[in-house]
């Protein structure tokens, strides 16, 4: 695209913008979307990344959700320097404390310090979440690219495998593994990785699939572009906002995942903590330490819920369509979203299936 | 249609065997296979060596596969090794039971929120409204089991009002009214945790009816709202719901293996779970292929009953989009 001569790159650069420049290049530098907007000549543009921050931050929900996050991050990283205790540590004059100045959340029924514990089970959690997630994106964008990009039969069997992968019981599956292999934090997040992928691997092969026919991939393939270039500079580059909203509502699934099977004894394994498996020996001791079940699980709870607000409000940010909402509603649009396919699935792997997209756009085939 | 059927049929047994090969591959592929545990200890090398093949285990996996497939075909899944019972007289009290709690779980969800979710997307962003977006954003983040145990340590510890766990009161097997005493608290852990996505779909997929022009035409001509919602919107957002339901089926059988672990309810997803620890395999594999099954026959249920409410949808003998 050609640019405006006023507007080049230089100190005048910002005092240009208001300048009428030779008409004909001032025209075609000012088409909405077109020539380089990092020049100043048009105040109210900007990349499409830059403009998804923006909207991101002026979400209060997803920023609420992010700063929490990042609250529970660091709590993660820097588990040795907060946590008053180790957690596996066993104070047996302290059994079943009540909370008090040594012991703030109080002592599980071994004397185990609970606040400790909660600290490092953070780090479980948060890992497995966030593993689980990279490693399911890696595999899906794999598949879903080359099922995509090649189309044909190779597609159709690729289609095929994830058909009969999410017609496995994944949750049975799960417990299966875990249970014959032992449970073990590598197999864990190995075994979520392997039955996670598939939502990932659809939404890439439907977004290759549609952008394979556009005339720019036409182009690059028309001056020989090899196809691994296209692949990743063309179509996944493009592809990238979609990947970044289920990863981020993936998160969540996992780590939902992660303390479900801890919780039934198979994940995480003592002097190891997770939340989860808090949760697990919580139960016995409902009579003699009921807190002993809320905490771990109000953890849980709102680590997801934070990382929810966050992949919603990057939803939100990335869609073009997304129309910005006076602002005492923003909180139920958020919870609602328009129920956009291939995202809500993510974070309920146990029974809103991934198959969802089938119910919609379907007319006519 | 019918070649239509017939090839989806064809599919789904395939699915199926695929299924039932992994599950079986992953068995036998355990370090010490499945036979390290049910060797009583202190078995003299010679006794365990014919003990192993008494249970036909030193055989090669493919043929212990073909056997056990044999053996499906015939209707025989199976006997435990650890008192040789027929694993299906293990599998269906406990599928019976699985499907009791989850039928009336689901139901109730679908009566909450299918109502409640289209009153929601004639008046967006109400109160009522308000109140549906905080189930949602917990009951997508919750842990199912962690509300179970609240639920548990309030209304049973604290309260009293219901049983803590299981089934029955012992002793009273078979009484109705001690099972409804006994469902409560699982059921409305279910019911809770359920009712996010099924209120989200209700509602988004009316306001996406609501919001088309053939609505506005019927407004402006005159049509009473009430018919504009139940007659002209009602009737297509049904349509993306409907197949949600057939997708949903499997869920009856497999989407309660963490709330039966928190209330002891002696159904199918503990079975899985403590059969899993004891590797009885043959109840394993049972299991796993009754999920399956429904599985595909939810996929399929949803994919017949989206053409059935939806005329424009053909189910041609060409390959169907897999979406």
């Amino acid at each position: 695209m050609s640019r405006s001569i006023p507007a080049g790159p230089g100190p005048e650069a910002g005092q240009g913008r208001g300048a009428f420049g030779p008409p004909a290049a001032d025209l075609a530098g000012s088409l909405p979307g077109a020539g380089d907007t990092g020049t100043g000549l048009l105040p109210d543009s900007d990349t499409p990344w830059r403009e998804a921050w923006r909207r991101f931050f002026r979400n209060p929900l997803a920023v609420a959700g992010l700063l929490v996050l990042l609250l529970f991050v660091g709590v993660a990283v820097a588990a040795p320097w907060i946590a008053p205790y180790p957690p596996e540590q066993i104070d047996l004059l302290n059994v079943d404390a009540p909370p008090s100045p040594q012991h703030p959340l109080g002592t599980d029924s071994i004397g185990r310090d609970i606040f400790s514990r909660l600290i490092y089970g953070s780090r479980v959690s948060l890992l497995v979440g966030f593993t689980v997630a990279a490693g399911a994106v890696v595999i899906g964008v794999v598949v879903g690219a080359i099922a995509g990009y090649f189309g044909g039969w190779v597609d159709t069997v690729l289609m095929r495998i994830i058909d009969v992968m999410l017609s496995f019981p994944v949750l049975f599956l799960n417990i299966l593994v875990l249970a014959i292999f032992g449970g073990h934090f590598r197999y864990l997040i190995l075994v979520l990785v392997l039955t996670s992928w598939m939502g990932v691997a659809r939404l890439v092969r439907g977004q290759f699939l549609q952008l394979r026919e556009m005339q720019y991939v036409e182009a690059a393939r028309a001056i020989g572009t090899p196809a691994w270039e296209i692949m990743f500079n063309h179509l996944l580059r493009n592809s990238t906002a979609p990947i970044i909203v289920n990863a981020t509502l993936m998160v969540g699934g996992a780590i939902l995942a992660e303390s479900a099977l801890s919780f039934l004894g198979l994940g995480v394994q003592p002097p190891q903590t997770s939340w989860g498996q808090m949760l697990n020996n919580a139960q016995q001791y409902m009579l003699t330490n009921p807190m002993l079940a809320v905490y771990p699980g109000a953890c849980i709870f709102l680590t997801v819920l934070a990382v929810n607000f966050v992949g919603d409000g990057l939803r939100d940010a990335f869609d073009p369509r997304h129309r910005v909402r006076p602002r005492r509603l923003r909180l139920l649009a958020a919870a609602f979203g328009r129920g956009t396919v291939g995202t809500g699935g993510a974070a309920r792997p146990a029974f809103v299936a991934a198959r969802r997209p089938a119910a919609k756009g379907g007319h006519g085939r | 249609m019918t070649e239509y059927l017939v090839r989806r049929f064809l599919q789904s047994l395939l699915v199926l065997f695929l299924v039932s090969v992994v599950t079986f591959a992953l068995i036998h592929l355990a370090p010490g296979g499945p036979v390290q545990i049910f060797l009583e200890p202190g078995l003299s090398p010679a006794a365990a060596q014919q003990q192993i093949k008494n249970l036909g285990l030193d055989r090669p996996i493919p043929i212990q596969y073909l056997d056990w497939l044999g053996d499906l075909l015939r209707g025989d899944l199976g006997y435990t090794f650890k008192g040789h019972i027929p694993v299906g007289q293990i599998v269906w009290p406990t599928f019976k039971n699985t499907v009791i709690l989850m039928t009336t779980a689901w139901v109730l969800t679908l009566l909450i929120a299918i109502p409640w979710g289209i009153y929601n997307s004639t008046r967006p962003y109400g109160l009522s409204d308000t109140c549906a977006a905080l189930i949602g954003y917990a009951g997508f983040a919750m842990p199912a089991f962690w509300l179970g145990i609240i639920l548990q340590e309030t209304f049973a510890l604290k309260l009293g009002w219901f049983p803590l766990s299981n089934m029955y009161t012992y002793g009273q097997e078979g009484d109705v009214l001690d099972l409804l005493h006994h469902m409560v608290l699982p059921v409305t852990t279910l019911v809770l945790i359920n009712l996010a996505a099924y209120l989200k779909y209700a509602r988004s997929s009316m306001l996406e009816v609501l919001g088309q022009d053939y609505i506005r035409t019927a407004r402006a001509k005159g049509v009473p709202e009430r018919c504009v919602v139940f007659r002209h919107a009602l009737r297509n957002a049904m349509i993306p719901i409907i197949t949600i339901l057939g997708l949903d089926l499997p869920f009856i059988v497999s989407g309660a293996a963490l709330t039966e672990a928190v209330f002891n309810w002696p159904g199918m997803g503990q079975l899985f779970v403590q059969m899993a620890y004891s590797r009885e395999y043959q109840v394993l594999m049972a299991i796993t292929l009754i999920v399956t099954v429904v599985v595909v026959l939810g996929n399929l249920l949803a994919d017949i009953l989206y053409a059935v409410v939806d005329p424009r949808v053909r189910l041609g003998g060409k390959g169907v989009e897999t979406a």
